[in-house]
Protein backbone atom coordinates (compact mmCIF):
# COMPACT_ATOMS: atom_id res chain seq x y z
CA UNK A 1 0.00 0.00 0.00
CA UNK A 2 1.36 3.42 -0.93
CA UNK A 3 0.12 6.23 1.27
CA UNK A 4 0.80 9.92 0.67
CA UNK A 5 0.27 12.15 3.70
CA UNK A 6 -0.10 15.91 3.25
CA UNK A 7 0.51 17.38 6.66
CA UNK A 8 3.13 19.83 7.93
CA UNK A 9 3.18 17.86 11.18
CA UNK A 10 5.01 14.53 11.05
CA UNK A 11 3.21 13.10 14.11
CA UNK A 12 0.27 11.87 12.09
CA UNK A 13 2.46 10.25 9.48
CA UNK A 14 3.94 8.24 12.32
CA UNK A 15 0.45 7.35 13.54
CA UNK A 16 -0.60 6.16 10.11
CA UNK A 17 2.57 4.13 9.65
CA UNK A 18 2.01 2.55 13.07
CA UNK A 19 -1.59 1.74 12.24
CA UNK A 20 -0.52 0.07 9.02
CA UNK A 21 2.23 -2.03 10.59
CA UNK A 22 1.98 -5.52 9.16
CA UNK A 23 0.75 -4.34 5.76
CA UNK A 24 3.36 -5.34 3.23
CA UNK A 25 4.56 -3.87 1.01
CA UNK A 26 4.00 -0.49 2.62
CA UNK A 27 5.36 2.91 1.71
CA UNK A 28 4.25 5.96 3.65
CA UNK A 29 5.44 9.31 2.38
CA UNK A 30 4.85 12.64 4.08
CA UNK A 31 4.94 16.12 2.53
CA UNK A 32 4.08 19.49 4.04
CA UNK A 33 2.66 20.79 0.75
CA UNK A 34 0.90 18.92 -2.04
CA UNK A 35 2.93 18.83 -5.23
CA UNK A 36 1.08 17.55 -8.28
CA UNK A 37 4.16 16.23 -10.09
CA UNK A 38 5.58 14.54 -6.99
CA UNK A 39 2.23 12.94 -6.21
CA UNK A 40 1.90 11.64 -9.78
CA UNK A 41 5.38 10.11 -9.61
CA UNK A 42 4.67 8.41 -6.29
CA UNK A 43 1.26 7.08 -7.45
CA UNK A 44 -0.28 6.54 -4.01
CA UNK A 45 -3.19 4.17 -3.36
CA UNK A 46 -4.66 6.67 -0.96
CA UNK A 47 -4.00 10.29 -0.03
CA UNK A 48 -4.38 11.36 3.59
CA UNK A 49 -4.69 15.11 4.08
CA UNK A 50 -4.83 17.08 7.31
CA UNK A 51 -8.10 18.99 7.67
CA UNK A 52 -6.10 22.13 8.40
CA UNK A 53 -4.17 21.85 5.14
CA UNK A 54 -5.37 24.38 2.54
CA UNK A 55 -4.11 21.94 -0.10
CA UNK A 56 -7.25 19.91 0.40
CA UNK A 57 -8.96 22.16 -2.19
CA UNK A 58 -6.15 21.67 -4.68
CA UNK A 59 -6.30 17.88 -4.43
CA UNK A 60 -10.09 18.01 -4.62
CA UNK A 61 -10.10 20.07 -7.81
CA UNK A 62 -7.64 17.69 -9.46
CA UNK A 63 -9.93 14.79 -8.67
CA UNK A 64 -12.95 16.66 -10.03
CA UNK A 65 -11.13 17.62 -13.19
CA UNK A 66 -10.20 13.96 -13.62
CA UNK A 67 -6.51 14.80 -13.84
CA UNK A 68 -4.40 11.67 -13.73
CA UNK A 69 -5.46 8.55 -11.91
CA UNK A 70 -8.11 9.22 -9.30
CA UNK A 71 -7.25 8.47 -5.68
CA UNK A 72 -9.40 8.21 -2.61
CA UNK A 73 -8.67 11.08 -0.23
CA UNK A 74 -8.84 10.62 3.52
CA UNK A 75 -9.00 13.64 5.78
CA UNK A 76 -7.91 14.14 9.36
CA UNK A 77 -10.21 16.26 11.50
CA UNK A 78 -9.75 17.60 14.96
CA UNK A 79 -12.84 16.34 16.72
CA UNK A 80 -15.32 13.59 16.08
CA UNK A 81 -17.63 11.10 17.67
CA UNK A 82 -16.56 7.48 17.81
CA UNK A 83 -17.64 5.56 14.74
CA UNK A 84 -18.22 8.71 12.78
CA UNK A 85 -15.19 8.18 10.57
CA UNK A 86 -16.48 4.93 9.08
CA UNK A 87 -19.99 6.34 8.86
CA UNK A 88 -18.75 9.42 7.00
CA UNK A 89 -16.77 7.32 4.55
CA UNK A 90 -19.80 5.16 3.81
CA UNK A 91 -21.93 8.28 3.40
CA UNK A 92 -19.64 9.45 0.62
CA UNK A 93 -17.52 12.06 2.31
CA UNK A 94 -13.99 11.48 1.06
CA UNK A 95 -13.11 10.11 4.47
CA UNK A 96 -12.57 11.19 7.92
CA UNK A 97 -10.02 10.41 10.56
CA UNK A 98 -9.84 11.76 14.06
CA UNK A 99 -6.88 13.23 15.85
CA UNK A 100 -5.70 11.21 18.81
CA UNK A 101 -7.00 8.21 16.91
CA UNK A 102 -5.91 4.77 18.02
CA UNK A 103 -3.50 3.42 15.41
CA UNK A 104 -5.57 0.23 15.40
CA UNK A 105 -8.38 2.02 13.56
CA UNK A 106 -6.23 3.61 10.86
CA UNK A 107 -6.07 0.50 8.74
CA UNK A 108 -9.79 -0.17 8.79
CA UNK A 109 -10.62 3.42 7.83
CA UNK A 110 -8.15 3.51 4.94
CA UNK A 111 -9.43 0.16 3.72
CA UNK A 112 -13.06 1.30 3.88
CA UNK A 113 -12.09 4.47 1.98
CA UNK A 114 -10.32 2.51 -0.74
CA UNK A 115 -13.03 -0.08 -1.16
CA UNK A 116 -15.77 2.53 -1.27
CA UNK A 117 -13.77 4.49 -3.80
CA UNK A 118 -13.44 1.40 -6.03
CA UNK A 119 -17.16 0.77 -5.70
CA UNK A 120 -17.98 4.35 -6.69
CA UNK A 121 -15.69 4.16 -9.68
CA UNK A 122 -17.29 0.89 -10.72
CA UNK A 123 -20.74 2.47 -10.46
CA UNK A 124 -19.62 5.44 -12.51
CA UNK A 125 -18.10 3.21 -15.18
CA UNK A 126 -21.29 1.13 -15.29
CA UNK A 127 -23.35 4.28 -15.67
CA UNK A 128 -21.14 5.52 -18.52
CA UNK A 129 -21.43 2.14 -20.21
CA UNK A 130 -25.19 2.09 -19.78
CA UNK A 131 -25.39 5.56 -21.32
CA UNK A 132 -23.26 4.58 -24.29
CA UNK A 133 -25.25 1.35 -24.74
CA UNK A 134 -28.41 3.41 -24.87
CA UNK A 135 -26.86 5.76 -27.42
CA UNK A 136 -25.80 2.81 -29.63
CA UNK A 137 -29.25 1.31 -29.46
CA UNK A 138 -30.77 4.61 -30.59
CA UNK A 139 -28.28 4.82 -33.48
CA UNK A 140 -29.17 1.29 -34.60
CA UNK A 141 -32.89 2.08 -34.40
CA UNK A 142 -32.44 5.20 -36.52
CA UNK A 143 -30.34 3.38 -39.13
CA UNK A 144 -32.96 0.63 -39.29
CA UNK A 145 -35.79 3.15 -39.75
CA UNK A 146 -33.85 4.86 -42.53
CA UNK A 147 -33.25 1.55 -44.34
CA UNK A 148 -36.93 0.69 -44.07
CA UNK A 149 -37.92 4.06 -45.49
CA UNK A 150 -35.31 4.39 -48.24
CA UNK A 151 -35.19 0.79 -49.40
CA UNK A 152 -38.68 -0.30 -48.48
CA UNK A 153 -37.40 -3.09 -46.23
CA UNK A 154 -39.26 -4.79 -43.41
CA UNK A 155 -37.83 -4.10 -39.95
CA UNK A 156 -36.42 -7.62 -39.62
CA UNK A 157 -34.71 -7.40 -43.05
CA UNK A 158 -33.23 -3.98 -42.26
CA UNK A 159 -31.74 -5.37 -39.07
CA UNK A 160 -30.35 -8.44 -40.89
CA UNK A 161 -28.68 -6.17 -43.45
CA UNK A 162 -26.98 -4.10 -40.75
CA UNK A 163 -25.86 -7.26 -38.93
CA UNK A 164 -24.45 -8.78 -42.12
CA UNK A 165 -22.46 -5.59 -42.81
CA UNK A 166 -21.24 -5.72 -39.22
CA UNK A 167 -20.14 -9.36 -39.46
CA UNK A 168 -18.56 -8.95 -42.89
CA UNK A 169 -16.52 -5.97 -41.78
CA UNK A 170 -15.85 -7.22 -38.24
CA UNK A 171 -17.02 -3.89 -36.79
CA UNK A 172 -19.63 -3.29 -34.07
CA UNK A 173 -23.24 -2.98 -35.16
CA UNK A 174 -23.52 0.53 -33.69
CA UNK A 175 -20.48 1.69 -35.72
CA UNK A 176 -22.01 0.33 -38.93
CA UNK A 177 -25.31 2.03 -38.11
CA UNK A 178 -23.53 5.33 -37.39
CA UNK A 179 -21.61 5.12 -40.69
CA UNK A 180 -24.80 4.37 -42.53
CA UNK A 181 -26.54 7.41 -41.02
CA UNK A 182 -23.54 9.63 -41.77
CA UNK A 183 -23.46 8.49 -45.40
CA UNK A 184 -27.18 8.97 -45.79
CA UNK A 185 -26.78 12.55 -44.56
CA UNK A 186 -23.89 13.12 -46.94
CA UNK A 187 -25.83 11.83 -49.94
CA UNK A 188 -28.75 14.05 -49.05
CA UNK A 189 -26.39 17.02 -48.77
CA UNK A 190 -25.21 16.30 -52.33
CA UNK A 191 -28.75 16.46 -53.53
CA UNK A 192 -28.74 12.73 -54.35
CA UNK B 1 -34.67 32.32 23.06
CA UNK B 2 -33.34 30.26 25.93
CA UNK B 3 -31.51 27.66 23.93
CA UNK B 4 -28.62 26.18 25.87
CA UNK B 5 -27.29 24.17 22.98
CA UNK B 6 -23.81 24.78 21.77
CA UNK B 7 -23.37 25.30 18.06
CA UNK B 8 -20.29 24.99 15.97
CA UNK B 9 -20.04 27.08 12.80
CA UNK B 10 -17.23 27.04 10.27
CA UNK B 11 -15.51 29.92 8.52
CA UNK B 12 -12.59 30.37 6.16
CA UNK B 13 -10.20 33.24 7.00
CA UNK B 14 -11.56 36.03 4.78
CA UNK B 15 -12.93 39.53 5.38
CA UNK B 16 -16.36 38.36 4.27
CA UNK B 17 -16.63 36.03 7.28
CA UNK B 18 -17.00 39.20 9.36
CA UNK B 19 -20.66 38.65 10.31
CA UNK B 20 -19.91 35.32 12.04
CA UNK B 21 -16.75 36.60 13.71
CA UNK B 22 -18.38 39.84 14.86
CA UNK B 23 -21.52 38.05 16.08
CA UNK B 24 -19.31 35.99 18.38
CA UNK B 25 -16.79 38.65 19.42
CA UNK B 26 -19.32 41.48 19.89
CA UNK B 27 -21.82 39.27 21.68
CA UNK B 28 -24.63 39.12 19.09
CA UNK B 29 -24.91 35.34 19.40
CA UNK B 30 -24.86 35.55 23.19
CA UNK B 31 -27.57 38.24 23.14
CA UNK B 32 -29.79 35.71 21.37
CA UNK B 33 -29.04 33.09 24.03
CA UNK B 34 -26.83 31.14 21.67
CA UNK B 35 -23.53 29.63 22.61
CA UNK B 36 -21.59 29.44 19.36
CA UNK B 37 -18.11 28.15 18.76
CA UNK B 38 -16.43 29.14 15.48
CA UNK B 39 -14.12 26.72 13.75
CA UNK B 40 -11.49 28.24 11.46
CA UNK B 41 -11.21 26.00 8.40
CA UNK B 42 -8.38 25.91 5.88
CA UNK B 43 -10.23 24.64 2.83
CA UNK B 44 -13.68 24.76 1.23
CA UNK B 45 -13.73 21.01 0.67
CA UNK B 46 -13.36 20.52 4.41
CA UNK B 47 -16.13 23.05 5.14
CA UNK B 48 -18.38 21.19 2.69
CA UNK B 49 -17.67 17.75 4.15
CA UNK B 50 -17.98 18.85 7.77
CA UNK B 51 -21.32 20.54 7.12
CA UNK B 52 -22.56 17.53 5.12
CA UNK B 53 -21.89 15.06 7.95
CA UNK B 54 -22.93 17.39 10.75
CA UNK B 55 -19.49 18.01 12.26
CA UNK B 56 -20.37 21.68 11.73
CA UNK B 57 -23.90 22.99 12.31
CA UNK B 58 -23.52 25.60 9.57
CA UNK B 59 -20.87 27.67 7.88
CA UNK B 60 -19.66 30.72 6.00
CA UNK B 61 -19.73 29.28 2.49
CA UNK B 62 -19.13 30.10 -1.16
CA UNK B 63 -22.66 30.58 -2.50
CA UNK B 64 -21.96 28.33 -5.54
CA UNK B 65 -20.64 25.61 -3.22
CA UNK B 66 -23.99 25.50 -1.38
CA UNK B 67 -25.71 24.98 -4.75
CA UNK B 68 -23.14 22.41 -5.88
CA UNK B 69 -23.78 20.42 -2.69
CA UNK B 70 -27.54 20.53 -3.21
CA UNK B 71 -27.14 19.45 -6.85
CA UNK B 72 -24.62 16.74 -6.02
CA UNK B 73 -21.99 18.29 -8.27
CA UNK B 74 -18.48 17.32 -7.15
CA UNK B 75 -19.86 15.47 -4.13
CA UNK B 76 -22.89 13.47 -3.12
CA UNK B 77 -26.10 15.47 -3.06
CA UNK B 78 -26.93 17.03 0.32
CA UNK B 79 -30.11 19.11 0.59
CA UNK B 80 -28.86 22.56 1.65
CA UNK B 81 -30.35 25.89 2.59
CA UNK B 82 -28.86 29.37 2.28
CA UNK B 83 -31.04 31.71 4.37
CA UNK B 84 -28.56 34.61 4.51
CA UNK B 85 -26.27 36.34 2.02
CA UNK B 86 -23.09 37.52 3.76
CA UNK B 87 -21.61 39.90 1.18
CA UNK B 88 -21.28 41.39 -2.26
CA UNK B 89 -17.93 42.69 -3.53
CA UNK B 90 -14.74 42.40 -1.52
CA UNK B 91 -12.93 40.08 -3.91
CA UNK B 92 -10.26 40.92 -6.45
CA UNK B 93 -8.21 39.50 -9.24
CA UNK B 94 -4.51 40.08 -8.79
CA UNK B 95 -1.81 39.56 -11.40
CA UNK B 96 1.93 39.25 -10.89
CA UNK B 97 4.06 42.37 -11.20
CA UNK B 98 5.76 40.65 -14.18
CA UNK B 99 2.48 40.27 -16.00
CA UNK B 100 1.31 43.77 -15.07
CA UNK B 101 4.54 45.19 -16.49
CA UNK B 102 4.15 43.16 -19.68
CA UNK B 103 0.51 43.93 -20.51
CA UNK B 104 -0.28 47.12 -18.60
CA UNK B 105 -3.25 47.39 -16.31
CA UNK B 106 -6.39 48.97 -17.57
CA UNK B 107 -8.70 46.68 -15.68
CA UNK B 108 -9.41 44.84 -18.93
CA UNK B 109 -8.08 41.60 -20.36
CA UNK B 110 -7.32 42.74 -23.94
CA UNK B 111 -3.62 43.27 -23.22
CA UNK B 112 -3.45 39.84 -21.67
CA UNK B 113 -5.21 38.36 -24.71
CA UNK B 114 -2.49 39.81 -26.98
CA UNK B 115 0.25 38.43 -24.76
CA UNK B 116 -1.40 35.00 -24.80
CA UNK B 117 -1.63 35.07 -28.61
CA UNK B 118 2.02 36.09 -28.87
CA UNK B 119 3.11 33.33 -26.50
CA UNK B 120 1.09 30.79 -28.46
CA UNK B 121 2.82 31.82 -31.70
CA UNK B 122 6.16 31.35 -29.94
CA UNK B 123 5.12 27.94 -28.68
CA UNK B 124 5.38 29.01 -25.02
CA UNK B 125 3.42 27.18 -22.34
CA UNK B 126 0.01 28.56 -21.28
CA UNK B 127 -0.09 30.99 -18.34
CA UNK B 128 -1.45 29.62 -15.07
CA UNK B 129 -4.09 31.39 -12.96
CA UNK B 130 -5.48 30.37 -9.59
CA UNK B 131 -9.02 30.44 -8.26
CA UNK B 132 -10.20 29.51 -4.78
CA UNK B 133 -12.46 26.59 -5.68
CA UNK B 134 -14.20 25.26 -8.82
CA UNK B 135 -17.59 26.27 -7.36
CA UNK B 136 -16.88 29.89 -6.49
CA UNK B 137 -17.92 33.31 -7.72
CA UNK B 138 -14.19 33.96 -8.07
CA UNK B 139 -13.83 31.20 -10.67
CA UNK B 140 -16.78 32.58 -12.66
CA UNK B 141 -15.65 36.22 -12.47
CA UNK B 142 -12.10 35.42 -13.52
CA UNK B 143 -13.41 33.42 -16.48
CA UNK B 144 -15.89 36.13 -17.44
CA UNK B 145 -13.20 38.83 -17.19
CA UNK B 146 -10.98 36.81 -19.54
CA UNK B 147 -13.81 35.96 -21.93
CA UNK B 148 -14.73 39.65 -22.26
CA UNK B 149 -11.14 40.32 -23.31
CA UNK B 150 -11.33 37.60 -25.97
CA UNK B 151 -9.58 34.83 -24.02
CA UNK B 152 -11.05 31.34 -23.90
CA UNK B 153 -10.23 30.30 -20.33
CA UNK B 154 -10.64 26.56 -20.88
CA UNK B 155 -8.35 26.55 -23.91
CA UNK B 156 -5.91 29.42 -23.64
CA UNK B 157 -4.87 29.50 -19.99
CA UNK B 158 -4.37 26.91 -17.30
CA UNK B 159 -6.74 27.34 -14.36
CA UNK B 160 -5.86 25.76 -11.07
CA UNK B 161 -7.07 25.89 -7.48
CA UNK B 162 -4.76 27.78 -5.13
CA UNK B 163 -5.27 28.26 -1.40
CA UNK B 164 -5.61 32.07 -0.95
CA UNK B 165 -3.18 32.27 2.01
CA UNK B 166 -0.51 30.84 -0.28
CA UNK B 167 -1.32 32.97 -3.34
CA UNK B 168 1.24 35.74 -2.71
CA UNK B 169 3.99 33.15 -2.39
CA UNK B 170 2.89 31.29 -5.55
CA UNK B 171 2.84 34.61 -7.47
CA UNK B 172 6.35 35.52 -6.37
CA UNK B 173 7.66 32.03 -7.20
CA UNK B 174 6.13 32.25 -10.67
CA UNK B 175 3.92 29.17 -10.15
CA UNK B 176 0.86 31.30 -11.05
CA UNK B 177 0.60 34.60 -12.92
CA UNK B 178 -2.60 35.73 -11.26
CA UNK B 179 -5.40 34.69 -8.94
CA UNK B 180 -8.93 35.67 -8.02
CA UNK B 181 -9.82 35.47 -4.33
CA UNK B 182 -11.63 37.20 -1.52
CA UNK B 183 -9.82 39.88 0.45
CA UNK B 184 -7.51 40.39 2.24
CA UNK B 185 -5.46 38.02 0.10
CA UNK B 186 -5.03 40.37 -2.87
CA UNK B 187 -3.91 43.09 -0.47
CA UNK B 188 -1.40 40.70 1.05
CA UNK B 189 0.11 40.10 -2.42
CA UNK B 190 0.10 43.83 -3.21
CA UNK B 191 1.78 44.66 0.09
CA UNK B 192 4.41 41.98 -0.46
CA UNK B 193 5.22 43.76 -3.74
CA UNK B 194 4.44 40.71 -5.89
CA UNK B 195 1.00 41.56 -7.28
CA UNK B 196 -1.17 44.25 -8.82
CA UNK B 197 -4.95 44.31 -8.67
CA UNK B 198 -6.40 44.00 -12.16
CA UNK B 199 -10.09 43.68 -11.33
CA UNK B 200 -12.29 44.20 -8.29
CA UNK B 201 -15.51 42.23 -8.01
CA UNK B 202 -17.38 45.28 -6.64
CA UNK B 203 -16.65 47.20 -9.86
CA UNK B 204 -16.73 44.33 -12.33
CA UNK B 205 -19.83 42.54 -11.05
CA UNK B 206 -21.44 44.50 -8.19
CA UNK B 207 -24.51 42.23 -8.16
CA UNK B 208 -22.63 38.93 -8.03
CA UNK B 209 -23.38 37.14 -4.74
CA UNK B 210 -20.27 35.89 -3.00
CA UNK B 211 -20.65 34.12 0.38
CA UNK B 212 -23.71 32.87 2.19
CA UNK B 213 -24.43 31.40 5.56
CA UNK B 214 -25.46 27.84 4.75
CA UNK B 215 -26.57 24.76 6.60
CA UNK B 216 -28.19 21.45 5.74
CA UNK B 217 -31.93 21.20 5.26
CA UNK B 218 -32.00 18.49 7.93
CA UNK B 219 -30.31 20.72 10.50
CA UNK B 220 -32.59 23.66 9.70
CA UNK B 221 -35.71 21.52 10.10
CA UNK B 222 -34.55 20.23 13.47
CA UNK B 223 -33.50 23.68 14.76
CA UNK B 224 -36.13 26.15 13.53
CA UNK B 225 -35.95 28.49 16.56
CA UNK B 226 -32.17 28.35 16.86
CA UNK B 227 -31.79 29.09 13.15
CA UNK B 228 -33.99 32.17 13.51
CA UNK B 229 -31.88 33.31 16.47
CA UNK B 230 -28.69 32.76 14.43
CA UNK B 231 -30.08 34.79 11.54
CA UNK B 232 -31.07 37.68 13.83
CA UNK B 233 -27.56 37.69 15.30
CA UNK B 234 -25.98 37.63 11.83
CA UNK B 235 -28.24 40.46 10.73
CA UNK B 236 -27.15 42.69 13.62
CA UNK B 237 -23.51 41.72 13.16
CA UNK B 238 -23.70 42.54 9.44
CA UNK B 239 -25.21 45.96 10.17
CA UNK B 240 -22.47 46.58 12.75
CA UNK B 241 -19.77 45.53 10.25
CA UNK B 242 -21.16 47.87 7.61
CA UNK B 243 -21.19 50.94 9.87
CA UNK B 244 -18.16 53.17 9.08
CA UNK B 245 -18.06 54.21 12.74
CA UNK B 246 -17.04 50.64 13.62
CA UNK B 247 -14.42 50.22 10.91
CA UNK B 248 -11.33 50.53 13.13
CA UNK B 249 -12.69 48.01 15.62
CA UNK B 250 -13.76 45.63 12.83
CA UNK B 251 -10.23 45.73 11.41
CA UNK B 252 -8.77 44.96 14.83
CA UNK B 253 -11.18 42.04 15.33
CA UNK B 254 -10.53 40.50 11.90
CA UNK B 255 -6.75 40.93 12.26
CA UNK B 256 -6.59 38.65 15.33
CA UNK B 257 -4.72 35.42 14.66
CA UNK B 258 -7.72 33.22 15.49
CA UNK B 259 -9.85 35.14 12.96
CA UNK B 260 -8.41 36.19 9.58
CA UNK B 261 -4.95 36.57 11.08
CA UNK B 262 -3.46 39.08 8.66
CA UNK B 263 -2.07 42.51 9.53
CA UNK B 264 -4.61 45.28 9.98
CA UNK B 265 -3.48 47.42 7.06
CA UNK B 266 -4.11 44.66 4.52
CA UNK B 267 -7.48 43.89 6.13
CA UNK B 268 -8.53 47.53 6.04
CA UNK B 269 -7.46 48.04 2.42
CA UNK B 270 -9.48 44.96 1.48
CA UNK B 271 -12.61 46.25 3.21
CA UNK B 272 -12.89 49.24 0.88
CA UNK B 273 -15.52 47.92 -1.48
CA UNK B 274 -17.31 45.15 0.36
CA UNK B 275 -21.05 45.35 0.99
CA UNK B 276 -22.00 43.59 4.23
CA UNK B 277 -25.49 44.86 4.83
CA UNK B 278 -26.59 48.05 3.08
CA UNK B 279 -29.10 48.05 0.22
CA UNK B 280 -30.71 44.82 1.40
CA UNK B 281 -27.53 42.81 0.87
CA UNK B 282 -28.41 40.04 3.31
CA UNK B 283 -31.68 38.91 1.73
CA UNK B 284 -31.00 35.70 -0.19
CA UNK B 285 -33.03 36.46 -3.30
CA UNK B 286 -33.70 33.43 -5.48
CA UNK B 287 -32.44 35.48 -8.44
CA UNK B 288 -28.96 35.06 -6.95
CA UNK B 289 -29.30 31.28 -7.11
CA UNK B 290 -30.36 31.49 -10.74
CA UNK B 291 -27.41 33.78 -11.57
CA UNK B 292 -25.03 31.24 -10.03
CA UNK B 293 -26.71 28.38 -11.85
CA UNK B 294 -26.20 30.24 -15.12
CA UNK B 295 -22.49 30.65 -14.39
CA UNK B 296 -22.19 26.96 -13.53
CA UNK B 297 -23.90 26.06 -16.80
CA UNK B 298 -21.82 28.51 -18.85
CA UNK B 299 -18.62 26.82 -17.74
CA UNK B 300 -19.90 23.28 -18.10
CA UNK B 301 -20.38 22.37 -14.42
CA UNK B 302 -24.11 21.65 -14.73
CA UNK B 303 -26.76 21.32 -17.41
CA UNK B 304 -29.81 23.49 -16.86
CA UNK B 305 -33.10 21.64 -16.87
CA UNK B 306 -36.31 22.17 -14.87
CA UNK B 307 -35.20 19.77 -12.13
CA UNK B 308 -31.82 21.51 -11.65
CA UNK B 309 -33.46 24.93 -11.58
CA UNK B 310 -35.99 23.75 -9.01
CA UNK B 311 -33.33 22.19 -6.77
CA UNK B 312 -31.11 25.28 -6.97
CA UNK B 313 -33.86 27.79 -6.28
CA UNK B 314 -35.04 25.79 -3.25
CA UNK B 315 -31.64 26.32 -1.60
CA UNK B 316 -32.23 30.06 -1.31
CA UNK B 317 -34.63 30.81 1.52
CA UNK B 318 -35.76 34.46 1.57
CA UNK B 319 -38.78 33.32 3.63
CA UNK B 320 -36.57 32.33 6.57
CA UNK B 321 -34.63 35.57 6.21
CA UNK B 322 -37.80 37.71 6.15
CA UNK B 323 -39.05 36.03 9.30
CA UNK B 324 -35.79 36.88 11.09
CA UNK B 325 -35.78 40.42 9.71
CA UNK B 326 -39.29 41.05 11.00
CA UNK B 327 -38.49 39.71 14.46
CA UNK B 328 -35.23 41.69 14.64
CA UNK B 329 -37.05 44.91 13.77
CA UNK B 330 -39.84 44.28 16.28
Amino acid sequence: MRVLIIDPDSARATLVAEGLAGVAPLEVRQAAIFDEAEAAAFAPDVVVVAAESPDRDVIESLREAGVGELRPVVMFVDRSEPGRAEEAVRAGVAAYVVDGLAPARVRSILEVAMSRFRLMRQLRDDLDKAKSDLASRRTIERAKALLMKERGLEEEAAYRLLRKLSMDSGRPLAAIAADFLAFAGLLKGDGA
Amino acid sequence: MTSKAEFRLGFVPLNDAAALIVARDKGHFAAEGLSVELSREASWATVRDKVAIGALDGAHMLAPLALAMALGVGCEATPMIAPFTLNFGGAAMTVSTRLAAAVGLGGRAEGLAKLIARRRDQGASPLTFGVVFPYSTHNYLLRDWMARGGIEPDREVRLTVTPPPRSAELLSEGVIEGFCAGEPWSQVAVRAGVGHIAMRSARFAPDAPDKVFATTHVWAEAHCDELQALLRALLRASAWSEDPANRAELVAILARPENVGVDGEAIEAGLGDIRFHRDGANRPDVVQALWILQQMARWGQVRIDPETTRTASRVYRPDLFDQAMKAAAA
